[in-house]
Order: C-alpha cells, then structure tokens, then sequence
C-alpha cells in the first residue's frame, strides 16, 4: 500500500444556496496518476477548486496529512498544490516566459531561470515562441503552456482540469503521452479529470467516476474500461 | 412570528390598500400647512429648521431620482450625467420666466421635448459605449454643464458664474383657499395645534401653491413612469438590463430602447429642474455640476434601484440627510463642533455604507420589514372563497 | 453668434508659448491620467476618486509647507506616504469585500469615497483660495517674446517621464511588477499560481494614490490657485488622456495626457469659434469620440473591453 498524497474525504461544496458535491471521497497517492472522469455538469471543476480553495467548502481535504480545507489559495499553492485549470487559464497578455516566471511565484530559491530554460526544452514549441504573448498561442500550446507554468512551482501534486478540452486528436494523444513522461520522470503525482476517458484511463493508476455531485464507481482503470455502464457513458463503445 | 397570509384582491387587502391610499393624500393634503411656518425642532443641544421649501425640493429631487431610476435602474445605463438634463430644464424655465415673462407652468412645453431631444441625442453615442464607458462620458457630460452656462454667449439668459435669480413671483390663484384650509386645519386635534395660530404670509401662500403644483407634477410623472415600466416597453427595457444579447435575440430592438430609456430620463430630469426652478426661484451653474449628478446617484442606491417608491424615498433623503447633516453643529454626547459642508460628506459616506449593508436600498428594507407583519399572495382560487 | 468661419492665430511666438503650456500641462494630465490606468489596469474598474485622493495628498502638502514651513519637497514625500497608506486602507476595508469581478458596484462605491473626501477637504481646510508652493525654482530656461519655458515646466515634464520609466520598470522587472501584471490578466489564475490578489491590488491602490498626489503637487502650482474643485476639471482632462492613450496603457496615459494638453491649449485657444471656456467639453468630446472610434486608445491592448 503506497502513501496517499491528498485524502479527500466527505467533500462537500455549494455555489451561494446550491450545493454542488454530496460529501465525496478519494484518494490520491503519492506517484500515482488519478483520474476523475465525470460528464459536464458533474462537479469535476468544482473539485479541484475546492482543493485549492476557491469555492465554499465543507468535509476535510487532507495533503501530506495536514489538513488544508480551510486555507487560501495562495497558501494551499505553497504547501505544494498546482492546479492547471479549465480552459488554460494562462496570463494572455504576458509573454511566455513571464507565464513561468509567474508560475514560480511561490518560490525564493536561484534556480527559476534555469527551470524556465527546462521547461521551453521540454516542451520545444513554447521554446520557440518564449518572447510572445501567451494569447496568441494557439489551443495546444496554451495548455502546455499551463502545464509547465503549473510545474514551475515545483508542486508535489499537479491538478489538471480537462486538460483536452478543445483540443485536437492528435494534439490530446501528444499532450497525455507527455503528462505521463512528466509522470515517469518527475515523479510527478497527478490528479487528472476529464470527460475523455480513453486516454485518461491508458495513463491512470485509479479512477473514480463523479456523477451528479457523488463518487458513483470507483477502481482500477481496467475495472472501469471493463464496466459496462462506464464504457457506455465515457468510452463510447 | 410568522407572518400573516393575505390574499390578493380579498377584502382585506383592498381595506389595507384603501387606508394605505387614504392616509397617503390626506398626510399629501394637510402636510403643507404642517410646515408651511418652518418647524424648528431641537435635538441634542442641535437645533434645525424643515420648511416647505425643503419638502418642495425634495419633491423635485424624488422626480430627478426617478429619471436616473428609468435609465440607470430599470435600463441598466449607469448615468453620471443627469444633472446635465436637470440643469438645462432649470436654466430653460429660468430663463423663459425671467427674460420672457413666461409663466413657471408654461416653460414645461419647452423643457419638455427640448430635454427629449437632448437625451435622445445623448442616447445614441450611448448605444455604442457600455458600461463603465457610459460612466465616464456622462461624467464628463456633468462637468461641461456648468462651463456652458458660464459662456459669454449665453449671459444673457443664463447670468453666468452668478446664477440665475428669477424675480417673477408665483403667485396662488385667488380662487385658491389656503387660508381657509389653514383655518380648517387648525380645527384637527392634535395636528391643528403645530400649526401655531398666525396667519400665513404671502411667501408662505407662494410656498404652499408652489408645495402644490410640485406634488401634482410629481404625480403626473410618477403615474408615467409606473406605466413605462408595467408596460411592453417598460419590460423591454428590464430584458435589456438584466441580459442584452438575449434580448435582442428575443426581437427587442436595443437602439430603440436604450435611447428611449435616454429621451425617458431626460425628459423627468428636465422637469425636475422646473420644479427645482419653481422651488428655489435660483439656478446657480455650480449646484449643476458633478456633485448633483453623483447626489442623484446616492438617491438612486439608497431609495432603491428599479424601484419606483424607492425614487420618492431617495429624493427625500438626499435632501433631508444633507439638510440634517449641515444643520448639525455639535456632535451629541461628544461635543465635537462641526461647520462646514458636512452633509456631503455624510452623504458619500451612506452611498457607500448602503452599498455593503443594504444593496437593494431602504424601499427594499421596507418590504422586507413589511414582509414580516403580513405577505400578500395572489388569489389563486377563483370561486371567490376568500373573499366577501 | 459665432462666427463659423474658422480663423486660426498663426502668430509663431504664441503658438510656441500655447505649444509649452499645452506640454506642461498635458504632462501633469499625464501623471493622473497614470494614476488612473494603474488602478484600471488592475481591477478594471475607474476610480472616480482619484482626483480627490490626489486634492487631499495636496492639501496635506500644502499644511505641512505652507502651514509648518517645511520645505515643499519634503511636505509632499510625506503626502505621498500618507495618502498611498490611506489609499492601501481604503481598498483593505471599503474596496476587498465587494466581488472584483463585479465593477458596478465598486465605481458607485468611488463615487461615495469622491463625495466624501471632496467634502472632508472643505471642512478640513476650508473653501478659501490657497497657492501651493512648487517644487522647482522660478524663472525661465529660456524665453521668445512672449513664449518662455519656466524651470517648473521642464522640471515637471522630467518628473512625469521619470516617473513613467519607474512605473514601466516596476512593472517588468520586479515581482510585484509580475504579479500586478498576473493579477490584472487573469484574477483566477493569478491565485492559482500563489498570488495573493487582495495585496497585490492594495499595492495598486497605493502606487495610484502616491502617483496621484504627485500629479496633483506638480499641476497645481502651475494652476495657480487651490481650493476644493481644482481636481474636478483636472480629473475629466486626465481620464481624455487615459482613454487617449488606452485605459491599460501606462505609456499611453501619459502621452495621452499630453496630447490632451496640447488639444487644451493649443487646439481650442487658436481655433477662435470654440470659446476658451469650452475647454472641458474639448476634453469630453475626446472622450467620446475615443470611446466610439477606438475603444483601446493609441496603446492599450483591444482586450480593454471589459465591462
Ligand atoms: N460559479 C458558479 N455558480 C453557480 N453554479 C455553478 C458555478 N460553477 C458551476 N456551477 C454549477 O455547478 C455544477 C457543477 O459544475 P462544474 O464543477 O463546473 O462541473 P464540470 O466541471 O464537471 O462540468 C453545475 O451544475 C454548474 O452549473
Ligand atoms: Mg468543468
């Protein structure tokens, strides 16, 4: 049994008068890749900005076993918390590498420049585009673009809000081959959620599935590739 | 406590409707002769004066708040620029009255459609700039009026930086009672006796025929302006504010309305500045600046946005806070002496302690009182049940 | 009646003085105009207030120059410390609560703050005229007939481009600088990368307020007169500038503001049918037609339609 990285347990989260999550649970551990998969509508946003602190919350979120449900957002980034969010959520009007910068904002050692000089390699498009804006991006680049401005903090988890939103086939295939070499590489342990289940499930080490506020199934990606309601709702065939 | 049910149109709701009506024109009646001799009252070592002046004016000022209201409340245009129409009504009857001898009821012929014209002239550039943007050019709208009205060009009718004093007397016609309303008046225990036992002046006959043409104009626009906004159009004009695009989706042509709901407001503000005109007898170019056009804001958010008695609440009391606010020359208990324009300052304190306590401003705090006594709730068995 | 027919003095020493005036002028337009894009630029919304924080970072200067004899330059280091603090307080306790996506409510909530300090300054230190003191000595750089360039207008054009390239630097070259510029592109995201918004916006706050104060201790004494109303008109000239230039643009501020200088004095005073007094309709009418032609102005970045 392998070390649990965020303990989510009892989560629940209303915008003003609605409630939007009935008390979840799951489970992250460390290394691991989790994967919520969820329709629209279903909360899988409302999760992970209630991780980071950005809607009204109740239940406990515990990371490193600290319990973090009532803290701010800027102090949830800096216990090591990065969330890539949906629909990019870059800085347009910055360039590139002022994305990272920004991305490192949390942190005070000398190392920053040469983890920009990293990621531009890492991801060679954005280093050939380092002094644009971030809004002339096209879709693809922006989301990684999001993603190395995410790990630029050097976070110990990475959230990932439908990271394929909006994105080409073949852009979404580089792009999940690429979060699982960050994965394998960084040891980066991730929280993934998305509507596209396919790719999510070939990278996952667990997943859950969230329906309408409420964890309905969770376990092993290929006991949900195999569950015949899964299949028919998220994979399609 | 729960609060007790009515049921819309049963006999007891039209008996709460009726007293509620009744009381209104008889305190509208008898008011005038109430402080027609200004009331001096004296609270915590402070002593202040409310004449009929002060109720005309704020009566104007309700009109003006609810010409910002149709724009701003209702249509969503946040104008900081209503004084431009205020001022321009003022200065026109002023005008007519003083150079043309003119009488003061009469200059409404003009002041009308030349204020429809100016909003709606206004109303057009509007169309293209929103929002904040709309802010500042109407900002700017208010702080050109004053230096139009100092133009050398215009000193004869307007007497520049010095203001305009209107020396045509408004005179009650003789077939007028006061003074036998007065004596009536008297005649109603405990009411009668505040009236104090002199006869009325003639500035005080002026100021009660005035008090009277004043509330007749004020209902006149306020009977209009409750049938704009209960109307098609009035919806529109909602529609538009609370979701344009799907408005226009919806077929409502927005050039039409949002220069409508202009040419709307402009035309109350210009006869607000009529009823200003009639009140006061002065029109001075700094009193129509942008402290005017924000003081209609203050009486817009604390009478209540999109809320028509919540324009009658706010016109009172921008006037009757200032009024309060300047008259107090020591703090109570404190002993701090105060001098100076303080109830602007107190003014620009509740605009903005309204807007954290009470966003929907006092009409809206009333029904929300009132919501604790009684609901009414509309009749929804038609077999005549509840009523009879 | 105006004459329509247009006449235009053509005098070169007047021109060249109304030129000089226009740039002196335009430059103190400028500085505020700064101001306001600082916090437009940051919470898109427009502070209708900064004309009067500015009027009483004046008068605190005036009181302590002219009412404690202190020396000018120090009097207004102070009220510029004392007003950025006050500012910083303002947002903290009037401004933060209210939901900064939402503008309406903040602008009105400016209004409010216009109305009172507007009316605190006039009980504080009465209506009376005063003069502020300048901070840059009398006399000529050079004069022509009747066009003369004082040290107090080429000090102040100095003063609003170095405060200019101190703006741009913050801006681009400090983390401050990054997280403003994070914070005015994307509120969200910016917390999401650790940013703590409500500082960073107090921060905003502040910096408008001591340039502000600034912007006022350098136009007034070349206004020549001070009392409660003399930041009314400069505040309408300064957001011409700002929407001139593009309400995001701190370069833009500033050469819109001298642009609307130069319109003011140059423009209005040598075109013989737009009376002098119409200055501020001029100004108004930039405004407009900014608004209706190029919403972004000459600089800004076309995102600044943001309602
Ligand atoms: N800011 C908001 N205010 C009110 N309701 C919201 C807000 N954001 C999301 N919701 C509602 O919460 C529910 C879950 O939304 P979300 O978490 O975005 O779902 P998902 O990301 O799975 O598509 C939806 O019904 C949505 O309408
Ligand atoms: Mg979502």
């Amino acid at each position: 049994m392998s070390e649990a990285l965020l303990h989510v347990s009892d989560l629940e989260a209303a915008y003003g008068a609605v409630k939007v999550l009935h008390g979840i649970d799951f489970t992250v551990n460390v290394g691991d890749i989790s994967v919520v998969l969820g329709a629209n509508g279903a909360g899988k946003t409302t999760t992970l900005r209630a991780i980071c602190g950005q809607v009204h919350t109740s239940g406990s979120i515990a990371f490193h076993g600290a319990e973090i449900i009532h803290e701010a957002t800027a102090d949830i980034v800096r216990r090591g918390i990065a969330h890539v969010p949906q629909g990019r959520g870059t800085f347009p009007e910055l360039s590139v590498t002022d994305n990272l910068e920004a991305g490192a904002f949390v942190r005070k050692d000398s190392e920053i420049n040469d983890d920009i000089e990293k990621w531009l390699e890492i991801f060679p498009v954005l280093g050939e585009r380092r002094g644009q804006l971030a809004g002339s991006l096209s879709g693809g680049e922006q989301q990684m673009l999001a993603v190395a401005r995410a790990m630029m903090s050097r976070p110990r988890l990475l959230l990932l809000d439908e990271p394929s939103l909006g994105l080409a086939p073949i852009i979404i295939e580089d792009l999940f081959g690429r979060l699982a070499a960050i994965n394998a590489d960084e040891g980066m342990t991730m929280l993934i959620v998305e509507q596209n289940a396919n790719l999510a499930l070939a990278v996952a080490s667990h997943a859950y599935v969230l329906e309408a506020g409420t964890i309905a199934i969770s376990g092993e990606p290929e006991v949900l590739s195999g569950d015949e309601a899964v299949r028919r709702a998220y994979l399609g065939y | 406590m729960t609060p007790r049910t009515i049921v819309e149109g049963s006999a007891l709701h039209r008996r709460i409707q009726g007293a509620n009506w009744s009381l209104s024109i008889l305190l509208v009646a008898i008011l005038p002769f109430l402080v027609a001799i200004p009331l001096k009252p004296s609270v915590f070592g402070n002593s202040y004066t409310i004449g009929l002046g002060n109720v005309n004016e704020a009566i104007a000022w309700a009109v003006a708040v609810l010409g910002l209201n149709l724009l701003t409340g209702f249509n969503g245009q946040l104008s900081l620029g209503n004084s431009f129409f205020v001022g321009t009504g003022a200065y026109l009857t002023g005008a007519l009255v003083q150079t043309y001898h003119w009488s003061y009821l009469s200059t409404l012929v003009v002041v009308i459609p030349v204020c429809l014209a100016i909003g709606l002239i206004v109303g057009v550039p509007a169309l293209r700039i929103q929002g904040l943007y709309l802010a500042l050019v109407t900002f700017g709208l208010a702080a050109v009026f004053p230096t139009i009205v100092k133009l050398d060009q215009l000193d004869r009718f307007t007497n520049g930086s010095n203001g305009l004093n209107i020396e045509s007397k408004l005179l009650p016609p003789d077939w007028m009672p006061i003074q036998g309303t007065l004596d009536a008046v008297r005649k109603i225990p405990l009411i009668g006796d505040w009236t104090g036992t002199e006869s009325f002046s003639s500035r005080q006959s002026e100021a009660i025929y005035a008090y009277f043409l004043v509330v007749l104009i004020a209902a006149a626009s306020f009977l209009l302006a409750r049938n704009l906004v209960k109307s098609r159009p009035g919806r529109a004009l909602i529609a538009i504010r609370d979701n344009e695009i799907g408005a226009e989706v919806s077929g409502i042509n927005l050039s039409l309305y949002k220069a409508g709901a202009f040419g709307a407001s402009a035309l109350l503000s210009g006869i607000a500045g009529t009823m200003l005109a009639i009140d006061k007898g002065f029109v001075s170019p700094d009193d129509m600046g942008i402290n005017f056009a924000i003081f209609l804001v203050v009486g817009l958010i604390v009478g209540g946005s999109a809320n028509l008695k919540g324009s009658l609440i706010g016109g009172f009391a921008v006037i009757f806070v200032r009024q309060w606010a300047t008259q107090t020359k020591e703090v109570p208990l404190l002993g701090w002496e105060l001098n100076g324009p303080y109830g602007q300052m107190v003014l620009g304190v509740l605009l903005i302690g309204l807007m954290f306590a009470m966003p929907g401003g006092i009409a809206y705090g009333l029904t929300r009182i009132r919501a604790r006594i009684y609901r009414v709730v509309p009749d929804i068995h038609h077999d005549g049940a509840t009523s009879g | 009646m105006f004459l329509l027919a247009v006449s235009i003095d053509t005098d070169p020493e007047l021109l060249l003085a109304r030129v000089l005036d226009g740039l002196r002028f335009g430059s103190g337009y400028g500085a505020l105009a700064l101001a306001l894009v600082m916090i437009y630029k940051a919470t898109g919304v427009l502070n209708f207030a900064q004309g009067e924080l500015a009027l009483l970072g004046i008068y605190i200067a005036w009181a302590f120059s002219v009412g404690w004899g202190w020396p000018i330059i120090v009097a207004v280091i102070l009220a510029i410390f004392i007003t950025a603090t006050l500012a910083a307080g303002i947002e903290r306790t009037i401004i933060r609560p209210f939901d900064p996506s939402n503008h309406l409510p903040l602008v009105i909530v400016t209004l409010g703050l216009f109305l009172a300090i507007n009316s605190f300054v006039a009980v504080t230190w009465t209506t009376d005229l005063k003069a502020l003191p300048s901070m840059f000595p009398s006399g000529n750089v050079f004069a022509v007939g009747v066009a003369h360039l004082t040290w107090s207008g080429l000090g102040m054009f100095i003063t609003v481009f170095a405060m200019l390239g101190a703006v741009t630097l913050l801006l681009n070259r400090t983390k401050i600088g990054l997280a403003f510029r994070a914070v005015s592109s994307n509120i969200e995201s910016a917390e999401l990368v650790g940013i703590k918004v409500g500082q960073t916006l107090q921060f905003g706050w502040a910096l408008a307020a001591a340039i502000g104060t600034l912007a006022g201790a350098l136009l007034v004494p070349e206004l020549q007169v001070l009392d409660p109303n003399v930041m009314l008109s400069t505040l309408v000239f300064a957001f011409a500038g700002a929407a001139l230039g593009g309400l995001d643009s701190p370069k833009g501020a500033v050469i819109g503001g001298i642009l609307v200088g130069l319109i003011r004095n140059v423009v209005v005073q040598s075109v013989s049918f737009i009376p002098s007094e119409l200055s501020v309709g001029a100004a108004v009418f930039v405004i407009l037609l900014v608004l209706l032609v190029k919403p972004s102005g000459l600089f800004g970045s076309s995102k600044v339609v943001r309602v």
